[in-house]
């Protein structure tokens, strides 16, 4: 069995760049340092052999030059594509995509509207006092998981960087690094915590803000009581935050999602600038897709916009709740659609997966996720980190090469888009 | 009785990203987790079935006790099951209501649907493989 080390593990926003693959046969048969849903990941298996197209309600298969010619028809004969996904590949395909939206006129949108987006929306508010993974993990002594479940979600993200790593500047860091978790329920991540703050669902806003209250000396004004939260815990909280020599607040989608979305966040952000008025205070979303960050750099450097970003008028137009993938597809606005490296199927609230149905649909995936069921068209790709290799941004924005371990003889998503993208020049006379 | 309903990311819902189709993916994400307490209300044992019920529709649900759950708080994993009763409305912001949605839940014989039973009443058309 050969062995290929320092592999970067293409599921979540950790990028855990220390990975080693078994290699037999031409396939990965074992993982070393991945956790559960990475190893599944790697060893994924019932990948598409070949294109596939909806006739008259029945699969069959198609070549690759016929896949590009129905992808190209579909999207040319379309008023308002919507071209939705690219978390989950690498940045040079999302320049491909972009390029191409700008010849459609349509929407692109990344699966950051169902995830981060209302924090960006913070970011663009108030800033982002971020910093890399590498300094959290010599540096902080103080950890906070507000609205996120690491245990379950970013399974090595505690391990790598967090409570339970070394940190050069910090003596028994396993020991002395405290950890306070925020939630609304008490989740794996909760039980390993040195403080866990149970909040009432909706209540983070007060929360953050009874935070801000108490640093600013402003205690007196606290009722007894906070979303469920006691004084005298959110006193103790925001002692410990304020006596740390380095704290780093992770925060999940139960901020973006809950009740106040990205003012949440921004309160959030606010909390971690007073902070900074007493010691050194950072924050870090955990982002989920492993490349979804990369999507919002390349929409960023290309259109100016992050995500959701609207082609229609010619030039980049960015309007959150009007140009964003749900609202799109929720308002019946787009006309056909082309969903690469996600699964909205599985993700979507149902009257966006009816209108995901009633359109021409082409999904671009390894895989048969339960969005192939419902597309026209799905044209089978490499997974990049296994057979492709691209370019991802870690969840603090470290941008990492995601490497190839064999070649399967798939095209990588690069490829394909590029090979839609020129036919569609081709076809326009462009 | 009416609940909140919250969604996530569970580790074995992860484990089945990349086969969604299998009974693995099909089991955890037709799991409700619900307060041990809640469940006595409900006159629900663990490992029966329920009914959620939204503004968008409903859906039959196994479920499984947690005391981690406040009482009046119900938790899906992501999944279709959950988005099947989940409201498109974003609030200008772009983001469904995923973490607090109301339901209503009653006691139910009915029995769970697959993902690819809730995609075929959808009018999906499964490729059977090659």
């Amino acid at each position: 069995m050969q062995e290929i080390k320092d592999m970067v593990c293409p599921f979540c926003g950790c990028l855990c760049d220390d990975v080693t693959l078994g290699i037999e046969n031409g396939s990965i048969v074992s993982t070393d340092n991945c956790c559960t849903i990475g190893n599944a990941k790697f060893l994924g298996k019932n990948r598409l052999k070949n294109p596939i197209q909806k006739v008259d309600g029945k699969w069959i298969d198609i070549t690759y030059d016929e896949a590009v010619d129905a992808a190209v028809d579909i999207l040319l004969d379309a008023d308002r594509p919507l071209l939705f996904g690219w978390s989950g590949t690498h940045g040079e395909a999302q320049c491909v995509g972009v390029h191409m939206n700008e010849i459609l006129g349509g929407v692109i949108d990344s699966t950051t509207s169902v995830c981060h987006g209302p924090s960006i929306l913070a970011i663009q508010e108030v800033g982002h006092p971020g910093c890399t993974l590498g300094q959290v993990k010599n540096r902080a002594d103080l950890v906070i998981y507000w609205g996120c479940n690491p245990i379950e979600a970013h399974p090595r993200h505690m391990s790598r960087y967090t409570t339970y790593a070394d940190g050069y500047f910090l003596d028994n860091a396993f020991r002395n690094r405290k950890v306070i978790v925020v939630d609304v329920r008490e989740t794996e991540t909760a039980k390993v915590a040195d403080e866990f703050i149970q909040i009432k669902s909706g209540g983070d806003y007060a929360v953050l803000s009874s935070l801000r209250a108490i640093l600013r000396g402003k205690a007196d004004m606290i009722p007894a009581s906070v979303a469920g939260v006691s004084k005298t815990q959110l006193m103790q909280v925001a002692e410990m935050c304020k006596t740390c020599s380095f704290g780093a607040l992770f925060f999940g989608v139960g901020l973006t999602m809950a009740k106040g979305k990205y003012k949440n966040v921004r309160n959030a952000i606010e909390l971690v600038d007073d902070l900074n008025r007493h010691t050194k205070f950072t924050l870090t979303p955990m982002r989920g897709h492993w490349n979804v960050y990369g999507a919002n750099e390349v929409f960023s450097w290309m259109t100016g916009y992050p995500f959701a970003v609207d082609f229609c008028r010619g030039v980049a137009f960015y309007n959150p709740g009007e140009t964003t993938a749900i609202d799109i597809l929720a308002r019946k606005e787009c006309d056909a659609c082309m969903i690469i490296a996600s699964d909205p199927a599985a993700h979507f609230p149902r009257a966006c997966v009816e209108q995901i149905r009633d359109i021409p649909m082409i999904a671009i995936d390894p895989f048969q996720s339960l969005t192939t069921p419902l597309a026209d068209l799905q044209i089978p790709v490499a997974v990049t980190g296994i057979d492709a290799e691209g370019t991802a941004y870690r969840m603090d924005g470290i941008p990492i090469k995601v490497k190839k371990v064999m070649d399967s003889g798939y095209p990588s998503d690069t490829e394909i888009l590029t090979r839609i993208y020129q036919k569609m020049l081709e076809v326009k006379g462009l | 009785m009416k609940f909140i309903l919250n969604t996530g990311r569970t580790i074995r819902q992860g484990k089945y990203i990349e086969n969604k189709l299998g009974q693995g993916y099909a089991e955890e994400t037709s799991l409700c987790r619900i307060h041990p307490l809640d469940l006595l209300e409900l006159g629900v044992e663990e490992g029966e079935n329920i009914l959620v019920k939204s503004e968008i529709g409903e859906i039959v649900l196994e479920v499984l006790a947690d005391e981690g759950l406040p009482k009046g708080m119900v938790f899906i994993s992501y999944g279709i099951h959950c988005n099947s009763i989940i409201s498109p409305r974003t609030h200008g912001t772009g983001m469904p209501d995923y973490k607090i949605h109301e339901v209503e839940i009653f006691p139910t014989s009915e029995q769970r649907k697959t993902p690819t039973e809730i995609l075929e009443q959808l009018g999906g058309v499964r490729y059977a493989g090659n």
